[in-house]
Order: C-alpha cells, then structure tokens, then sequence
C-alpha cells in the first residue's frame, strides 16, 4: 500500500510538472506585454517604449521560454509567485487572503452536493417508477442543466430582494455563504444524483439484494444497508471528479456573489492581463484536480480491496 | 385532522425558528450613518505614486492644491489663491492656513515643497507638463510656495487637479524609503481599513472644508454589474454607478428606475470616437472618411444601444470640458450623400458592389469588448449602416491585449478611441492622441499627420486669451480634414436608494458622490 501511495505520489508529481509547463507556455503565448504592463503600472501613461524594452531586461522576458520556466519553477518551490501585475502585492499574500474563501465555498458546495445527491438518489429509488421518482428525476434533470448564473441570479432575487433573508453579496456571517454554496452544489449534486439513483437500480436487481429480501429487510433497508456500499465506489469517483470541476463553478460565482477568493482573483487576472496571477492560479488549480484525484484514488482503494489487489497484480 | 408525530412538530419547530432569525441575521450590522457604495474592484493601497490603485478613491481622502469644480472651474483646494508670473515659468500659491493632515501632522510651505518633489522633476512623471518643465520649488514664509519651470506650462493649474500624483501626503506617512506606508492625506474621509472586499473610511472632523452629514462610507467591491443592481434593489447598497467607479449599463438603469431607484444622469466628460487609421490607404481617401462620417445614424446608436442616455456629437470634446470650442450640427445620416461623396473620390457602385481600380470598399473595423464594454454592439449596428452605404465591413473581435498590440501599429481601418475626459481633457486627449512625436504606448493615436502636429502643438503651448483660439483651430483642423469621426457622448449613470436624499454628480467620473447627500 505505501509503495502503491509513492509511485501514484511520484506520478502525481509528474502530472503537475508537464501540467504547469503547458499552462506557463500557454500564459506566455497569450497575446500582451508584460513589460508593457508593468511600465504602465510604474509610469501610467509615461510608459514609453524604452522603458519597457528596459523593463523586459531586467525580468529576462528576452530569455527562452526554457530557461524562464526554469527560473520561475525554481520560485516557486520557494512559495515566491511574484508580485500581481494588477494588485502590486506578492501572489502568497493573495492567496493567504483568498485561499480561505474559496475553500470554504467548495467545502459548503461539497458537503451540499454530498447530502443532496444522497438524499435525492435513495429516495428516487425507494420510490422506484412511481410519481416521486419521475419528479426527483426530474428535478435533477433541471439542477444538471441550469447554468450557475442563471441559478445565482433566481436565488438572489428571491431570496435576498424579495424576501431580504439573506445579503445578495460579500461575507456578513454565515448565511452569506448559503446562496454560493447552494449555487455551487446544484450541479454536481444534480449529476451525482442521478449516479446514486441509477447505481442504486443496479445494485438492487443483483443477488445480494435478493438475498436481502429473502432475510426479510424491507426495501428501505435493502436500499441502505446492501445496495448502498456497493456503489461508494463509482460514487467517491464521480465525487471527485465533480468536486475538483466546482473550481470552475467558484470562478463564476464568486463574481456574482461578491466574494473575494481565488476565482474572482483569477478573473481580474485574466481581464487585467496579470500573467503573474494568471500563472499562479493556473498552477494552484493543477495542485487542486492533481491532489483531489489522487485522494480519491487512495479513498478507492481503502474502501475496495479489490482495486488494491488489481493494483498489485 | 393529520396527526402530527412528536419528531415532525420538533423538527417544524426548529425550522421555523432558524427562519425567523434570517432576515435579522441579513440586516444585522445597521447602516444608519453609513453611505455603502458600490465599487467594481478593490481601492488598494493609495500609492499616490504608483498606477496601481482604483483612481476614484483618492480624491475623497486626499486633496490637491486646486480642485476641479462643475465645468472645469478650478477652484480653491490647499491653495487659497495662484499667481502665475506673466513669463509664465512661475506660478506661486497662497497655501490654506490652519491645514492638518489625519494624523495630526501639520500642512505647510515644507510639507507642500516634500510632497512636489516627489515627483516633479522624476522621469516617470514627465507625461505630465509641469513636471517636465520643473525646475525648482522656492518656499516664502510658512505659507508660500513658489514652482519654478523651464518653460511655461498652460495647463499647468489642470495638471494639478488630476488624480495622482498630485495630491498631498503626510509626511509621516512613508517608510525609510520613501514608500508611501499608508494613505493618509487632509481630505474629508479618513481610510480606516481596506482590503480586497471593501475599504472602510471614517469622517474627518479635522477637514478644513465643508463636513459630510453622515460619519461613515463603506466602499464595497462588487465586480458584476447585475449583482451591483441586485444588492440595491435589497437595500444592501445605496449607491452604484460611474463610470470609474462601478458602472451600470444603460439598460439596466432603466430597470432600476422602474423599480423606484432613483437614477441620475449627466452629460459625460469623455466622446467616443470612431478613429480611421492614418496609416491605411484606404483611409487616406477623404471621400471613404466623409461616406463613414456620413453613413452613421449616431442618434439611433444613442437612443438604440444607450437608451437615450448618450448625446450624438461631432465635436472631439463635449461642452462639459473647459475650451471645447464651437459647436458642429450633428448631421442626420444620409445614405446619397456618403455615396455621393465615395463617388466624387473615384469609388464606382455596382451589382458587385463599390470598387475603385479594381480595389473593393472594404473596411477593417477593429473592436474589443474587453477594452470598451458595449462596442461590439456599437460596430454591429455601424456595420449595417456602412454596409447600406456600400462598404464592406469586417469586424476584428479581439483581446485587450490585441487591441493594445494592433491599435499603436495602427493595425485597423476603423477602430474606437475615447477621450479621456475632465479633470485630464482637453490637454491630455490632444497632447496623447493627436501629436505624433508623443509615445502614448498601447493607448495607440486617434488621428496624426505632419501638418496637425504644429497646430495641435501650439494650441498645447498657447495661454490666456489666445488658447481659446488656439484649440478652436485645431477643432476646425479636424472637423475640416474629416480626419476623426466622433459618435457620441455618454452620460453619467448613477442609481441612488430612496434613502439617500441630495444626492448630486461630482465634477469628474474619478470622484465618488458624497457632497450634500443626507441618509434616511
């Protein structure tokens, strides 16, 4: 199990390094002129060529794109992002800032996510073919296909216009965190709903579930104690793959909430040009889906001994 | 009757007190004294020296010497009165007596001297005239201070209503460097925290002029424009709006007037201009400008696209821009006469459409949202116009980044410009888009040509009675040459909370509102 940890370590490490060198050549191909950008941050509009010609020297924007990933791979390492090219603080301050904010969205959006799939997929399938379970699979069909926008927009004129129950942006307590979180979790908890739900049908036309019923259970309990942990595995999968995605989700609503985390920084990174920032985040969010699938794949393998005999062999 | 088991009525009975607590929890915190304003990035730090900082933030903590008031009228701000010498290369200010900074520290003839030298004379500062032309600061008693230029700088007295750099800053408020370690200035608002949701500022008592009725703003950072409306409509903030500050769309301010906000619009200060490229050969052809500036219905684009909150002009600054000269009757649009004029320039229509020596009518028009929200639409519908005239046009949909790489290299055949507007115009438009010696890197150039660089420079150079002159020539230069195609200029939009009363538009889109507002 340790080796099998290590290598799947030592390939995760792997990923991200091919990961963060596609993004920084990407980053630097976009078109715009760092040191044109920071000119202008120094002189604002008595930014002139040779200053920026002066000021691609001194950062070896001149240099090859090797030698430059290089150097800043090396940075890094050192936990040194640079300095925001639209902030003017350094990057580790940003994310000491925003960090926080956006992993509790993602920790609320999961959570969320977690209880609502699970909580509309067994009642789906306690209530197999009949009128609640159309409606359930109807509601997950509507949660799986409304763009988080949209759902933002609806939650807050009803429940911060209308109502005036909770604030319609910005952290003031907890109930802040509601209308994101809820925005957050609606489609992956909608996608995830629809595996428990189909998953648990499965599950229960196999022989276990039988035998279940001949025990005498009932169909709640078959549901529960003998359907339900044979389907944890493409469950834990499914989760992780939609939970490193609600990334992309806090992009956009953290913008429409107001909340100022890693996301919002990003797209003021992106319209500012902030290559630095850009940079940064893209890396952070590789370390996200790298870290994440590999927790799962560990997750997988403690709760299935199958896979880890598979992995062996 | 339903039974209800004991669980139910425990759990209904939790919920219903959960509920009952929300709209307490969403309206805790009181705002009473407080003015929330909504503004669409982070204010930062307030460097006075660095282009980094939101601009509309400084004004309300720190002050300059002058301030410009309604209509470019300067008036009196840490200077009670100015003297320029009649060689022009002095200018000397009576400084306001009894001046503290926030902290304490006191305003005088040396603090003025510090805070000028830290930029007057600086390289990074010389886009800025009197700045390039200084030569030194002489202090006469505790409350004198005479600049001393190379050189007479007529827009001096503007330059020193700007934002940055030209405001005052404690002196104890920079670290051993030199850095600016904290915003403190003498205005009317002290900054109490920021960070990047908000900045919180506290009333200062201490101000020499006139005290705000109310102790608090809280500047709120709310990046979406829909959830900047949303958050009014809740009561959340009380004012949203400009277009430096967070800007509201035409539209949407027509929403919120239907919803009982309040919405106040002005002129604006700034012309959207439609630039040709003076690199093209085919806009080098006065006969394919003048069918362009003739081919626009800019009143449709205004009332169209901006609901009637844009003002279609000709002119390259409006009336609310100090010296913007003459006023030109906006033309209705006419399709014959812009195909009358592509025919007197050689161009010949027909079934394959406008040709001239076997080169077709087709124009390069080069736009980007990200750089100037709503011009997509703007090029649409000055696409199908042009193309009723005869033209061909293409639209470029590019990046800001693009759009700063293509536009300097004058990469296009139509692309849109604006000015730059009050406190900076009409100096710093035609010094930064209409002179072709002057490096204004990415922001590119509206018009150039050997023969307007002498008359635009002299209007630059001329003072007193003869700038009035001055400017009017090189408008005439202009409008003559058809060498720009200004569409219209929009207006400042606000949206106000019923609670706020007296609310009133401050001279500049830079400034956010406070003066004379009383809350509910």
């Amino acid at each position: 199990m340790r080796r099998m940890f290590l290598r799947r370590a030592g390939l995760a490490l792997l990923l991200m390094l091919a990961a963060t060198a596609l993004t920084f050549a990407l980053v630097t191909a976009a078109p715009g002129n760092v040191a044109a950008l920071i000119a202008e941050r120094a002189a604002g509009p008595g930014a002139d060529g040779e200053m920026i010609a002066r000021i691609a020297d001194e950062l070896g924007l001149n240099d090859p794109l090797p030698v430059r990933y290089v150097r800043w791979l090396g940075d890094t390492f050192t936990g040194d992002f640079g300095v925001s090219l639209r902030t003017g603080k350094p990057i580790s301050e940003e994310f000491a800032e925003r960090i926080p904010v956006t992993a509790t969205l993602l920790a609320g959006g999961g959570m969320l996510a977690l209880f609502y799939s699970l909580g509309l997929g067994l009642w789906g399938a306690t209530s197999n073919g009949r009128f609640a379970d159309r409606i359930l699979h109807g509601i997950a069909l509507i949660g799986a296909s409304t763009p988080n926008f949209f759902v933002a927009a609806l939650l807050v004129i009803v429940f911060a216009v209308g109502l005036g129950w909770i604030p319609s942006f910005g952290l003031y307590g907890w109930t802040s965190w509601i209308l994101p979180c809820v925005t957050i979790a609606l489609f992956p908890g909608s996608v995830l709903a629809r595996v428990v739900r189909v998953n648990l049908q499965e599950a229960m036309a196999r022989p276990f579930a039988t035998t279940g019923f001949a025990k005498g259970m009932n169909r709640g309990e078959v549901l529960v104690r003998e359907a339900l942990p044979n389907i944890a595995i493409p469950y834990i999968t499914t989760f992780g793959a939609q939970f490193t995605l609600m990334i992309i989700g806090a992009i956009v609503v953290e913008r429409l909430f107001g909340l100022n985390g890693i996301g919002a920084f990003f797209i003021e990174a992106i319209r500012f040009r902030d290559f630095v920032g850009m940079q940064a985040v893209l890396t952070l969010f590789v370390v996200f889906f790298v870290s994440v699938n590999l927790f799962v794949d560990l997750v997988a393998m403690l709760v299935d001994p199958r896979l880890r005999r598979a992995r062996r062999a | 009757m339903p039974k209800l088991s004991r669980r139910q009525v425990m759990a209904s009975s939790a919920a219903f007190s959960f509920l009952s607590t929300l709209p307490h929890i969403a309206l805790a915190g009181g705002h009473g004294d407080t003015l929330r304003v909504a503004i669409a990035g982070e204010t930062g730090d307030l460097d006075l020296l660095q282009n980094v900082s939101t601009l509309s933030s400084y004004t309300v903590v720190f002050d300059g010497l002058i301030h410009y008031g309604p209509g470019g009228v300067l008036e009196p701000g840490l200077a009670t009165a100015w003297t320029i010498a009649e060689d022009g290369k002095s200018i000397a200010f009576d400084l306001r007596e009894g001046v503290t900074f926030s902290d304490g520290a006191p305003f005088d003839a040396e603090t003025a001297k510090w805070n000028l030298e830290r930029w007057m004379g600086v390289g990074d500062f010389s886009w800025i005239g009197i700045a390039d032309a200084y030569e030194s600061i002489e202090t006469s008693g505790p409350n004198q201070i005479t600049v001393r230029l190379s050189r007479p700088v007529p827009a001096a007295l503007l330059e020193l209503t700007i934002v940055r750099p030209v405001r005052f800053l404690s002196p104890n408020a920079v670290d051993a460097d030199g850095k600016q370690a904290s915003p403190v200035g003498t205005g009317p608002w002290i900054v109490e925290s920021y960070s990047s949701s908000e900045t919180v500022l506290t009333r200062n008592d201490n101000y020499w002029g006139e005290r705000p009725s109310f102790s608090r703003i809280e500047l709120k950072v709310v990046p979406d424009e829909l959830a900047r409306a949303n958050a009014l409509r809740a009561g959340e903030l009380d004012v949203i709006g400009g277009d430096w500050v967070a800007p509201l769309s035409p539209r949407r301010a027509k929403a919120l007037e239907g919803e009982g906000m309040t919405i106040v619009a002005e002129p604006g200060t700034a012309t959207t201009i439609l630039g040709y490229s003076p690199k093209s050969p085919m806009m080098q052809n006065r006969g394919v400008r003048e069918a362009v500036f003739l081919g626009i219905d800019r009143a449709a684009i205004a009332q169209v696209l901006f609901e009637g909150f844009a003002d279609p002009s000709v002119d390259i600054f409006p009336t609310t821009v100090p010296t913007a000269g003459v006023r030109h009757a906006v033309p209705a649009r006419d399709v014959a006469a812009a195909q009358a004029a592509l025919s007197a320039a050689g161009w010949s229509g027909g079934g394959s459409g406008w040709t001239k020596g076997g080169d077709a009518l087709e124009i390069d028009f080069l736009v980007s949202e990200e750089s100037f929200p709503g011009s997509r639409r703007i090029a649409e519908m000055i696409q199908a116009m042009l193309t009723e005239v005869g033209f061909k046009v293409d639209i470029s949909s590019v990046d800001n980044a693009t759009m700063h790489e293509r536009r300097p290299n004058f990469e296009y055949d139509l692309t849109f410009f604006a000015t730059y507007g009050a406190p900076y115009d009409p100096h710093g438009s035609l010094g930064a888009s209409f002179v072709s010696t002057v490096d204004t890197g990415p922001d590119g150039k509206i018009y150039i040509s050997d023969e307007l660089d002498p008359v635009v420079l002299a209007a630059l150079e001329a003072s007193g009675d003869a700038q009035e002159a001055a400017m009017q020539g090189v408008y005439d230069w202009l409008y003559d040459a058809v060498a720009a195609c200004p569409l219209l200029v929009t207006q400042r939009i606000w949206a106000v909370h019923p609670r706020v009363q007296g609310f009133s538009l401050p001279a500049t889109d830079y400034d956010i509102p406070y003066k004379g507002l009383t809350l509910g």
